[in-house]
């Protein structure tokens, strides 16, 4: 409802006063439907856009707080921690602790751009973390134990709690019983996309936090999932080269002599080989280049052609195909400079022929003209710094964070 | 909680798909396996008493589509099997294509036809058969290809998802069947508007109109082409003729065009439910002040941004008016565009009488100095 001042004393200019500090998240802010809710006890959200507040606790708050706890609750649904809250298996009995994670997530780039939350906010360093990351990744780290000696890490055990509500964790709550109409899903993601759009929109202005910033980008182009592209071009690239099983009128089929005057195909089965380029020059990561082998070797297996892949390592130089078992087995034999040029001119040469060229490499390499032919390139570029690949092969992006 | 919470999801899915298959849009359930959609084609097929036919393509050569090719004397006739003739001679029902996201690469290409054109070998299958398919993910299936970018662009996605609690419930109580809704007589006509409504859309934003995705894992759903905008301007007309919620109406639209393309359309339709700001300046009296806080928000702020743009003092006042008008229901969320407002104000005009309305809220938030 538009009178949403209706019961609650100085919601207005709480909302005014978040709307003036935080432009960018305005329609957000409107967006969220105030109801009062006495004996609650907090201020909670539910995923509906619906924001229950106490009058008895609110009363006690200036504006500024009530403005910066309307400002922390529509970044709560902006970020869905409802949703992720499931995704992440949160149980009821870890529900306290995710809030805490995604209270941290919120408040590590707002705090310090004015929000003025009442009480003591949940900040990254209680959870003995490092600013900047994901709710998933602060609840990982505090369900492994926070270091004791950390200062400031016992100092939320104790303290004064508000619940977020089911908007924070996506378990409902007793009291979301009536009141107004729930913001369709549909419609939340609009708003969403809204918000993300003016955020972008404010980005020229400057003072935009830098976590803000980097979520809007990811709801207006999402990341598709590294492993889900990989296996994407791998797939096609075997399937465009071979044809896993597929049919074919170049040979009649062997049930044709049966089918009187009906024209069969037939069945054909070519396997592709597959070599993979690995690059171990001095730049590369152990680790990011064991989770993409390990990915490759995976997704082979599942398509049954495992058996049929080789492993090269190539610096400027090219070790010996070897032919391995599991990706642990791989040594980075290298240092020095590279050229990838060489690695699939090798995997080119090997015998018989591979179909597909995986090459694995951070992208700061020579690359030759074109594909060798009768062979498909697919190119794994690990890290987020890396150079474009050439057109003509297929490249996938693997971030730096794959390999922890 | 009602509308949003246990399966909502799942039942705007299912709507969804009545709508399709009323209005005869070739639909493709993707979801993993299990999870029931198979038996709700098939129930749904049951509820309206139609012949349902399931073609498990992955099994299935290209010839089973393309027609199984027949010497007889001097031609090549493309025999029809037999589950065509069967649907052709029923004159309506379901064919359902089980395992969609299976079929190797020449059975999708046979497919094209059949999916959009209800080709089958020589056999055309009457208007009244509708299309239905059935996929699961391919990092789902094993042995699965992801669909072919032109058979990806002749569908409408729906998300096929499974929420615990409404399986809880469907295990204990029954699943619900999803419903064809019957559509009134001369729905058709509305397509007219809904596709004026496309098109007024794309002249906005023509870069949207066709956009072939770049790489292999987003071409197996729905892109934006000017067969897939058709296809949603259908399934929107469709859907409102069928009275389905929202969330229907924009899973079918998201299902048709692809996800960043549909969310611009229904962004931009509901842009299109506010004032024009340029009409309420010329005439501030007529100013009527949506109910939700966020669209009242969305309507003052669009009538401060073009004053702002063109500061003359006559639009400066009329804006003034508008402000005045929303200030009484809605003071926080007039005082934001009246704090735009006061910082363009032209060289020689007095402030307005309304800006006193604004002082005790301003005041409030701490906003106002001196």
């Amino acid at each position: 409802m538009a009178d949403a001042a209706g019961g609650l004393a100085g919601l207005a200019a709480a909302r005014l006063w978040a709307a003036a500090h935080y432009p960018f998240l305005a329609s957000a802010i409107f967006a969220g439907q105030v109801v009062p809710a006495p004996g609650i006890g907090t201020v909670a959200v539910d995923p509906g856009w619906r924001l229950w507040a106490d009058p008895d606790l609110v009363a006690t708050w200036t504006v500024a707080e009530l403005g910066s706890v309307l400002v922390h609750h529509v970044c709560h649904l902006l970020r869905e921690h409802g949703r992720r809250a499931g995704a992440a298996g949160v149980a009821a009995a870890q529900a306290r602790a995710w809030i805490r994670s995604a209270d941290a997530e919120i408040n590590d780039d707002l705090i310090p751009a004015g929000l003025e939350l009442p009480g003591d906010p949940v900040l990254p360093a209680h959870l003995g973390c490092a600013s900047g990351l994901l709710a998933e990744q602060y609840f990982a780290a505090s369900r492994a134990g926070v270091p004791a000696d950390r200062p400031g890490s016992a100092h939320h055990a104790g303290a004064s709690w508000l619940d977020c509500g089911s908007g924070a964790d996506g378990l409902g709550r007793s009291w979301q019983a009536g009141g107004p109409a729930a913001l369709p899903p549909w419609q939340a993601r609009l708003l969403q996309r809204l918000v993300a759009q003016q955020i972008l929109a404010a980005r020229q202005a400057g003072n935009v936090p830098a976590g803000l910033l980097r979520w809007a980008d990811d709801v207006l182009t999402p990341r598709v999932d590294w492993r889900r592209a990989l296996a994407a071009e791998l797939r096609k690239a075997v399937a465009d080269t071979a044809g896993a099983v597929d049919y074919s009128y170049r040979r009649p089929s062997r049930r044709a002599t049966v089918a009187g005057n009906v024209v069969l195909p037939a069945l054909r089965r070519p396997v592709p080989d597959v070599a993979v380029v690995c690059d171990t020059s001095g730049s590369m990561s152990d680790d990011l280049l064991a989770a993409s082998l390990a990915e490759v070797e995976g997704l082979l297996s599942a398509l049954g052609l495992a058996r049929r892949l080789r492993v090269l390592a190539c610096d400027a130089a090219v070790g010996a195909a070897q032919r391995v078992s599991s990706a642990r087995q791989v040594t980075l034999a290298g240092g020095g400079g590279t050229d990838m040029g060489a690695g699939i001119a090798a995997a080119a040469a090997l015998r018989p022929r591979p179909a597909v060229i995986v090459v694995l490499t951070d992208g700061y390499t020579p690359w030759p003209d074109g594909p060798p032919r009768g062979s498909k390139v697919v190119v794994g570029l690990l890290g987020e710094q890396a150079p474009d690949a050439p057109a003509w092969a297929r490249a996938i992006r693997v971030p730096a964070d794959a390999g922890r | 909680m009602a509308e949003s919470g246990r399966g909502g999801r799942q039942r705007a899915a299912a709507e969804a798909l009545g709508v399709a298959v009323a209005a005869r849009v070739p639909v493709l359930l993707w979801g993993a396996p299990g999870t029931g959609k198979t038996s709700a084609i098939r129930a749904m097929a049951d509820g309206m008493g139609w012949p349902c036919e399931t073609v498990i393509a992955s099994i299935r050569e290209p010839s089973d589509f393309a027609g199984l090719p027949v010497v007889i004397g001097e031609e090549v006739r493309f025999a029809p099997p037999a589950w065509a003739r069967r649907l052709a001679a029923a004159g309506r029902g379901l064919l359902f294509l089980d395992e969609l996201s299976t079929a190797p690469p020449a059975v999708q290409a046979a497919l094209l036809r059949v999916v959009l054109e209800r080709v089958v070998g020589d056999l055309d299958l009457p208007p009244g058969v509708a299309v239905v398919a059935a996929a699961n993910p391919p990092e789902q299936a094993a042995d699965g290809w992801d669909l072919s970018a032109p058979l990806a662009n002749r569908l409408c996605h729906l998300p096929w998802d499974v929420d615990p609690l409404a399986v809880a419930d469907g295990l204990a109580g029954g699943f619900p069947v999803p419903e064809v809704p019957v559509l009134p007589d001369g729905w058709e006509s509305e397509q007219h508007l809904a596709l004026a409504l496309v098109g007024a859309f794309l002249h906005a934003r023509p870069a949207l109109a066709s956009a072939p995705p770049a790489d292999a894992a987003s071409a197996g759903r729905g892109w934006p082409s000017p067969r897939t905008w058709e296809m949603a301007a259908r399934l929107w007309a469709a859907g409102g003729a069928a009275g389905v919620s929202g969330e229907a109406r924009s899973a079918l639209v998201v299902g048709a065009v692809g996800d960043g393309a549909g969310a611009e359309f229904l962004a931009w339709l509901m842009e299109m439910d506010l004032p024009d700001p340029e009409a309420v300046l010329a005439d501030p009296a007529s100013f009527r002040l949506p109910k939700r806080a966020d669209r009242a928000y969305a309507a003052v702020a669009a009538v401060a941004a073009v004053v702002e743009a063109d500061p003359t003092p006559d639009r400066w006042r009329a804006a003034w008016q508008v402000l005045g008008l929303a200030a009484s229901s809605a003071p926080d969320v007039a005082a934001v565009a009246a704090r735009v407002l006061a910082r363009c104000r032209p060289d020689g005009v007095s402030l307005p009488a309304e800006v006193r309305l604004f002082a005790p809220v301003l005041r409030d938030a701490g906003l106002l100095h001196g």
